[in-house]
């Protein structure tokens, strides 16, 4: 999507990432109205749309979470449904409002809770009008096929892929919003119970559940809002996933690799230029295959970048700088927004504890989302932001 | 009569097989799965897809894929679909005919290798809504 005018994000919002007895609406308002309140956003009726990623609370998720905080009745909702890229979506949607000259102000919500509703010890999968679903398809199963072929065609090691978990647990052990955080150790992280040869319990995102949220408006609202540190829209890209029964390199990502391409293009901003990243490390081996798929190092060069530090404070690009999804569990609708709100965070350098170290200037999110036969995923969104201060 | 056709639904049994397009398992002979060829641009696709996605031709002739070919992965789940009895293994196999399919494997878990030769075979996938095995493709080592 090419930007028609500049857009900036006013102020962000999420919540602790857990087990909640709140649900999706009160958690999404609550990360609603702290991005609404950062934005300097002091009366209802600002806001000239709002759309709300979620994939499994129920219709009418959006109307829910803003119906009484004077949101409702003054501005389109839109609900938004992509599974894990649903909230990346919406904020998506949010900035093309604001960059086609269609509202001022707009917000873009993910918002899930999942632990009220789903039973433990069983696994994500698509619908059972899917041919691999039928078959005992599974999302940890696509993954760990994945870092089958992965260690099978480079000799990598389990210990080797846990060192992702131990890392971004790491970067999370200040992090007042990640669930699973401080130290682990490389044989924890391997002896954990097995889910999905090769990923162990400790290599995939936990079920919890959460929201996150994100005001964007114009260059002229920016000012009018008074807000001090303006983060500005570099790029916003969506993408479909191509579909394909052929024989396929499952250690790449075809559509990764053609999103953050496209992201690359528009934005002018290479990927040796991102200073922090948080993608979709919903298992240890997605991380690894990412650092690839985005261009961060050579084909065939992921675990070299991982072991020589360079995803990690010091290095080329710190990845995942909140945790990660291995840190804050992944509720699906709700990750894709609170990796924006927490990359803007960083490049204003209020994450106090876990503060990037210089602070960085630019900041990517990728957030797939689905996994139906045919594809790698159904979908994937990634935003690259910019301090502009 | 609303009552009536509730009952009639009810009576309805669920499938047991998975799925007379895809697989044919003769009497007398090997199971073998069901390729379609494009009759307009020759491409040629499992599962059926109709129309073409390459060109959305509508007519095509049925093609036996081959019974063997290369697992290209696998991962034994310990964590399964709810409803379906843990561990199974499902893979990735690829037919000669350039053709990628996912099944379940027969077999034990710690066992199956990448690229090594697996065959076409039947077996049951998961229970239906009456409480009966449903039996479709899957595949085992040679």
């Amino acid at each position: 999507m090419k930007l028609q005018r500049d857009v900036y994000i006013a102020g962000v919002g999420e919540t602790i990432f857990g087990k909640h007895k709140m649900d999706y609406d009160e958690l999404g308002r609550l990360a609603a109205f702290q991005a609404i309140k950062a934005s300097n956003i002091e009366k209802p009726g600002m806001i000239g749309s709002a759309y709300v990623g979620n994939a499994h609370n129920g219709i009418v998720t959006g109307q829910t979470i803003f119906k009484d905080i004077g949101i409702c009745g003054t501005a389109p909702i839109i609900n938004v449904e992509s599974a894990c890229s649903a909230g990346a979506m919406a904020v998506h949607l949010a900035i093309k409002d604001v960059a086609c000259g269609l509202t001022e102000l707009s917000m873009g919500v993910g918002a899930e809770n999942h632990t009220l509703r789903r039973k433990s010890g069983t696994a994500f999968m698509p619908a059972m009008s899917d041919i691999e679903a039928v078959h005992g398809g599974v999302m940890t199963g696509k993954y760990a096929m994945r870092a089958t072929r992965y260690m099978y065609e480079t000799g990598a090691t389990i210990e080797d892929l846990a060192l992702i978990t131990q890392k971004n647990r790491r970067h999370a052990t200040h992090n007042p919003h990640a669930s699973f955080k401080g130290e682990y150790s490389i044989e924890e992280i391997v002896n954990s119970r097995m889910v999905a040869y090769p990923l162990t319990l400790h290599q995939c995102c936990g079920v919890v559940d959460g929201a996150g949220a994100v005001v964007v408006c114009s260059g002229d609202m920016i000012k009018k809002l008074g807000i001090q540190k303006p983060v500005k829209i570099r790029g916003s890209v969506v993408t479909s996933g191509p579909y394909h029964n052929r024989p396929r390199d499952i250690t790449g990502d075809d559509i990764t690799e053609m999103t953050s391409a496209m992201l690359y293009e528009e934005s002018g901003i290479g990927p040796k230029e991102v200073d922090i990243l948080e993608l979709h490390d919903a298992f240890t081996i997605a991380e690894l295959l990412y650092y690839e798929c985005m261009q961060l190092c050579e084909k065939g060069e992921g675990l070299k970048f991982l072991r020589d530090g360079q995803a990690t404070y010091g290095g080329q690009c710190v990845v995942s700088p909140r945790g990660g999804m291995l840190s804050y569990g992944h509720p699906i609708g709700a990750s894709g927004a609170a990796q924006i709100a927490a990359n803007v965070k960083q490049l204003r350098g209020e994450c106090n504890g876990y503060q990037v170290e210089p602070i960085p200037r630019i900041a990517m999110s990728h957030v797939t989302g689905g996994g139906l036969s045919g594809t790698e995923h159904a979908a994937c969104t990634m935003h690259m932001i910019s301090k502009d201060w | 009569m609303a009552e009536k056709k509730k009952s009639e639904k009810e009576k309805e049994p669920d499938m047991t097989f998975y799925h007379p397009d895809l697989l044919e398992v003769p009497e007398n002979g090997l199971p073998y799965l069901k390729g379609y060829k494009c009759k307009k641009c020759g491409q040629l696709d499992f599962p059926k897809l109709d129309p073409c996605p390459t060109c959305w031709g509508e007519e095509f002739e049925m093609v036996p894929l081959s019974r063997k070919g290369i697992l290209y992965s696998f991962s034994d789940l310990y964590i399964g679909q709810p409803g379906l009895k843990t561990p199974y293994i499902c893979g990735y196999i690829d037919l000669p005919e350039n053709i990628r399919i996912f099944a379940m494997l027969k077999g034990e878990v710690n066992t199956f290798k990448c690229d090594e030769e697996v065959e076409l075979t039947t077996g049951h996938i998961r229970m239906n809504a009456d409480g009966l095995p449903i039996t479709s493709y899957m595949f085992q080592k040679v």
